[in-house]
């Protein structure tokens, strides 16, 4: 049998704008004045307004079209998030080409893998790091014919003739648009809705990565609806972002980019990945997305700091999270605090919730959200507690990261949400989640075999996630593949079980392991920060993580954990046995996906003496 | 931006004097209470007030030369004393034995503090040319060649022992000496000398914050942390100790002019070691190189005879009279002085800016302890 529920679909007018590039125009047009970015330089956060951001699109574009991009074409992108990013982004699709956004921590190989298969033409790439790693398959690239460098910094003595530095290109683009001044905005004009505007290439944590193809349409009603969805009806006047996830991701383009733009919003692009914290408190961000990793950490380094507190500062505010936390409680039950709930919270706010976010750099955030992986309940209730607008979410490249969200007063815990408004959502025989909505991807690029896989007659998207109805609210129980079946015929969702374990400030990463086993065991990798700077109050000397890993005080510390999260679950779902890691887990060694997901199958293999360890 | 002070999107934010709107608020309140406090103060603690901001002023510029340059400096006295006789001597009564040429307060106040800039000046190229004990001696040398002068040049300071009254304070006919009232508000002479060293003070301190927070003043930074390397960064060290020095002087000059003028006579023997160790108690009590500090030191030391007065009606063993008891309030005043040096120098070498710093960063961190 199967199950439909959908929000009433509304009466959809025409979409406003026929591209991502054509509304920035409409703002630089509207609002030359308001600034549209920010980046940090030498300690200050440089602005760039809409109008010189539609100047900047406008003159990459030209450069582009000068160096022989024509529609269709593929530019790929390969550089941190940065001004040059979302201007290389929209100018591309501005003159109807197709950009590849790749991850920068991507290895040579996998550089070579990506441009090959998207035929990229163009590569921007950030500096002397990703040069090297396209200049190394140079030989193996047929169709790449040019490569930007934004960094000159080691890369000015290189003498291959495809290489052009940033400023030349902008040269370039400058001498395009004197000749032929009127070329960039026709471009704009003629874009199809249904043309191609983005190809953005999945984590892959099976498999090589599959470039899903998102159209102008996807992106243009995607980016209206999920503003609708978050920001409301009435968005604030002006809004800050943090750019800091990754833009080639779904999630990251999603709001940096759509949401940013349809919000007429500043985009401050932090400084690296490292500096997020630092750049979060001067920012305060008004909305502000992130996987859970980023909440876990947050939640575990405030955790750390109240606890190393004075005595008094400790006291008031472990106080405050507990009364937090049966405020939680109440919002969760009824929708919201209620009279007694809001007095309690705001004598809370005056006296700690207010500090604790703005140091936390939740200070000013109107509305965030956890998607990309499933969090753990117990996280959100930590922010919920200190009045943190937070609400888990899910989307997925394929859906334009458009799909379900908790709505504020509705929220349930262990659930993505409810369908977000027009979005179709539907359970299949087997519990897999089908989703239906103009945000919905093309297909993957060259590959019919697995689009047909994923988009069926009805245009239904098959996602691979196995769910369950709670009332309106959708449950994930875990990727179709990862379901783990035991040797006793048990089904279990490993992620659950590994979001339980990562509740814990001390285990950044865990892998459970089960499947057709006898018990279920998992691999667990510490949080190096929380567990050194535990090891530091006992008095263990360490030197390295391996080190750290192996103190019997260590696997004695992180057995607590287990036995703990082990509290939560049946007798045959508990962890049994499990090890440390020897390692911390990385993106260029295959560990992690780009996302920070694990690769499960690498894992398996490359810990397959610990794995068979505690099998024997 | 508003309710995002970590956003700088300008150096300009960045070294402001008052960089966010909760602090021009509290500052304009500070200000406006300090004003309002005069109808409140007695004649003798206006008296003492008055003094206080006065010698802050005479602190800030000590503390430019030796707190933010780094150039331990023996030698204040000396230019406290130049601009008290300049002052005496520009705004006396003229046609009697000592030197007097009438003039008003808004032209000697001015010229005591340019005076004593020029002395500066003139002492700064040898100061140029040494550091650190070297200097303090050279310094220690000038309170010696100062006493000497102003004991010797009978015709400006009147002599030892009998010395000169100090220039009328009258700015544009109007003047401070006597009672006056303001929008029906009657002001003794004590309160009107009050709000003008708190003038005197707001002006110079502004003066000397923008002045550390800009080139001049990092490059000091720079010199008093290492003036080797400061030197190899490009700074050129003779032009900064002069810069120093002389404003540093003109500060003192300033402050001589308006603190005896309050007292009403000049002794040469006023302008002794004694002094320059007051001065360096101001600012090692109150904070090396922080303004704020300069004005908490000197408002301490100033007040301290009070605090020890205070103390003398509670303590049986001190006594207020001059002769009975174990311990004079002099004494116990003395040894008090003393004792804080030191406590201060091993304590709290931030001085009372520090503890203040300490105490903010305490409610700063809050949830957190750091």
């Amino acid at each position: 049998m199967t199950t439909t529920k959908q929000r009433p679909r509304s009466d959809a007018p025409d979409l406003a704008f026929t591209s991502m590039t054509a509304w920035l125009r409409e703002i630089a047009g509207d609002e030359p004045d308001r600034i549209g970015l920010r980046e940090k330089e030498f300690g200050i956060w440089r602005e760039t307004s809409y109008g010189e951001y539609w100047e900047l699109v406008k003159t990459v574009g030209m450069a582009l079209w000068a160096l022989g991009v024509r529609p269709g074409d593929k530019v790929a992108i390969h550089s941190e998030n940065r001004l040059a990013w979302v201007v290389s982004d929209l100018a591309t699709q501005g003159i109807q080409a197709v950009s590849v956004g790749l991850y920068s921590t991507n290895p040579a190989s996998e550089v070579e893998y990506l441009l090959n298969h998207s035929e990229a033409k163009v590569l921007i790439a950030e500096d002397q790091e990703q040069v090297d790693k396209a200049l190394e398959v140079r030989d193996r690239l047929p169709h790449l014919e040019k490569i930007i460098y934004m960094e000159p910094r080691g890369v000015r003595t290189y003498d291959d003739p495809a290489l052009m530095s940033w400023d030349m290109f902008l040269t370039v683009g400058r001498q395009q648009l004197v000749e032929t001044p009127r070329r960039f905005n026709e471009l704009v004009d003629g874009i199809d809705l249904d043309e191609t505007a983005t190809i953005v290439y999945t984590s892959g944590t099976t498999g090589p990565p599959k470039g899903a193809m998102l159209s102008h349409r996807n992106l243009v009603w995607t980016a209206e609806h999920s503003t609708l969805v978050v920001a409301g009806e009435r968005p604030p006047k002006q809004a800050e972002f943090l750019s800091y996830l990754p833009l080639c991701h779904v999630f990251g383009r999603l709001f940096d980019l759509m949401a940013a733009l349809s919000l007429r919003a500043t985009v401050n692009f932090a400084e690296s990945i490292d500096t997020v914290v630092a750049d979060l408190q001067e920012i305060q961000p008004t909305y502000f997305p992130a996987p859970p990793r980023i909440w876990e950490k947050m939640s575990a380094v405030a955790q750390i700091r109240i606890a190393d507190g004075s005595p008094a500062k400790r006291f008031l505010s472990q106080i405050f999270l507990k009364i937090g936390g049966w405020n939680a409680d109440r919002v969760l039950e009824r929708g919201k605090r209620g009279l007694l709930g809001d007095v309690v919270y705001g004598i809370g706010w005056l006296l700690v919730y207010r500090s604790l976010k703005k140091k936390i750099g939740m200070g000013r955030c109107l509305r965030a959200v956890s998607a990309a992986a499933p969090i753990a309940p117990e996280i959100l209730k930590f922010f919920m507690a200190i009045g943190v607008p937070i609400y888990e979410a899910w989307g997925m490249t394929e859906t334009t990261a458009y799909g379900c969200i908790n709505p504020p007063g509705d929220i349930k815990l262990g659930t993505i949400g409810r369908p977000a408004q027009d979005c179709e959502i539907r359970l299949d025989e087997d519990g897999e989640i089908l989703a239906r909505h103009p945000g919905i991807f093309q297909g993957y690029f060259r590959n019919p075999d697995a689009t047909a896989e994923a988009i069926d007659a009805e245009g239904w998207l098959h996602t691979g996630d196995v769910g369950e109805w709670d009332g309106d609210h959708v449950r994930i129980i875990d990727r179709k593949k990862d379901i783990i079946i035991t040797a006793g015929g048990k089904n279990i969702s490993p992620s659950e079980l590994e979001n339980r374990l990562k509740v814990s400030p001390f285990i950044k990463e865990a892998m459970v392991i089960g499947d057709r086993r006898k018990f279920i065991s998992a691999l667990i990798g510490i949080e190096i920060d929380v567990v050194s700077n535990w090891a530091q109050r006992q008095g263990i000397t360490f030197t390295t993580y391996r080190d750290l890993s192996e103190k019997a005080e260590v696997i004695e510390l992180i057995r607590k954990q287990v036995d703990e999260a082990n509290a939560d679950f049946a007798r045959v779902e508990q962890i049994k046995k499990f090890d440390l890691i020897p390692k911390e887990l990385d993106h260029e060694q295959g560990e992690l996906t780009a996302t920070q997901k694990i690769k499960r199958k690498v894992l398996a293999e490359q810990f397959a003496d610990l794995i068979e360890g505690m099998y024997s | 931006m508003r309710g995002r002070p970590g956003l700088v999107t300008a150096y300009q934010r960045d070294s402001a004097m008052l960089p966010t709107t909760t602090q021009r608020v509290w500052f304009a309140v500070f200000c406006i209470a300090m004003v309002a406090l005069t109808v409140f103060l007695p004649d003798d603690l206006a008296m003492r007030a008055a003094s206080a901001a006065a010698a802050a002023v005479g602190a800030i510029g000590l503390n430019l030369v030796t707190g933010w340059a780094g150039q331990i400096s023996l030698g204040h006295a000396f230019f406290l004393g130049v601009g008290a006789y300049t002052a005496a001597a520009l705004g006396g009564e003229p046609g009697g034995p000592l030197i007097g040429l009438g003039l008003e307060m808004w032209i000697w106040l001015p010229a005591a503090g340019l005076v004593a800039a020029l002395a500066g000046l003139i002492v700064a190229p040898i100061a140029t040319r040494l550091r650190g004990l070297y200097l303090a001696f050279v310094t220690l040398g000038l309170v010696f060649i100062g006493e000497h002068i102003f004991r010797e040049w009978d015709s400006l300071t009147g002599g030892i022992g009998v010395g000169r009254s100090a220039p009328k304070p009258i700015i544009f006919g109007y003047d401070l000496s006597r009672e006056g009232s303001f929008f029906g508000i009657t002001l003794s002479a004590e309160q009107q000398y009050y709000l003008f060293a708190l003038a005197v003070l707001l002006v110079m301190g502004l003066l000397a914050k923008n002045m550390v927070r800009s080139r001049i003043g990092r490059a000091f930074s720079a010199i008093r942390d290492r003036d080797v390397a400061a030197e190899i960064m490009g700074i050129h060290l003779g032009r900064y100790k002069l810069i120093a020095f002389t404003v540093s002087s003109f500060y003192a000059g300033i402050a001589g002019g308006l603190i005896w003028t309050f007292v009403g006579f000049v002794e040469p023997r006023s302008f002794s070691l004694t002094l320059s160790i007051v001065y360096i108690a101001m600012i090692l009590i109150g904070g090396a190189a922080s303004i704020v500090g300069s004005i908490m030191g000197a408002v301490f030391i100033t007040f301290l005879p009070r605090i020890v007065d205070l103390f003398a009606q509670y303590v049986p063993f001190i006594e207020d009279s001059p002769t009975g008891g174990f311990l004079t309030s002099a004494q116990m005043e003395q040894i008090l002085f003393g004792l804080l040096i030191v406590v201060f120098l091993i304590v709290e070498p931030m001085g009372l800016h520090g503890i203040w710093i300490r105490v903010r960063n305490y409610w700063k961190a809050w949830p957190f302890s750091y």
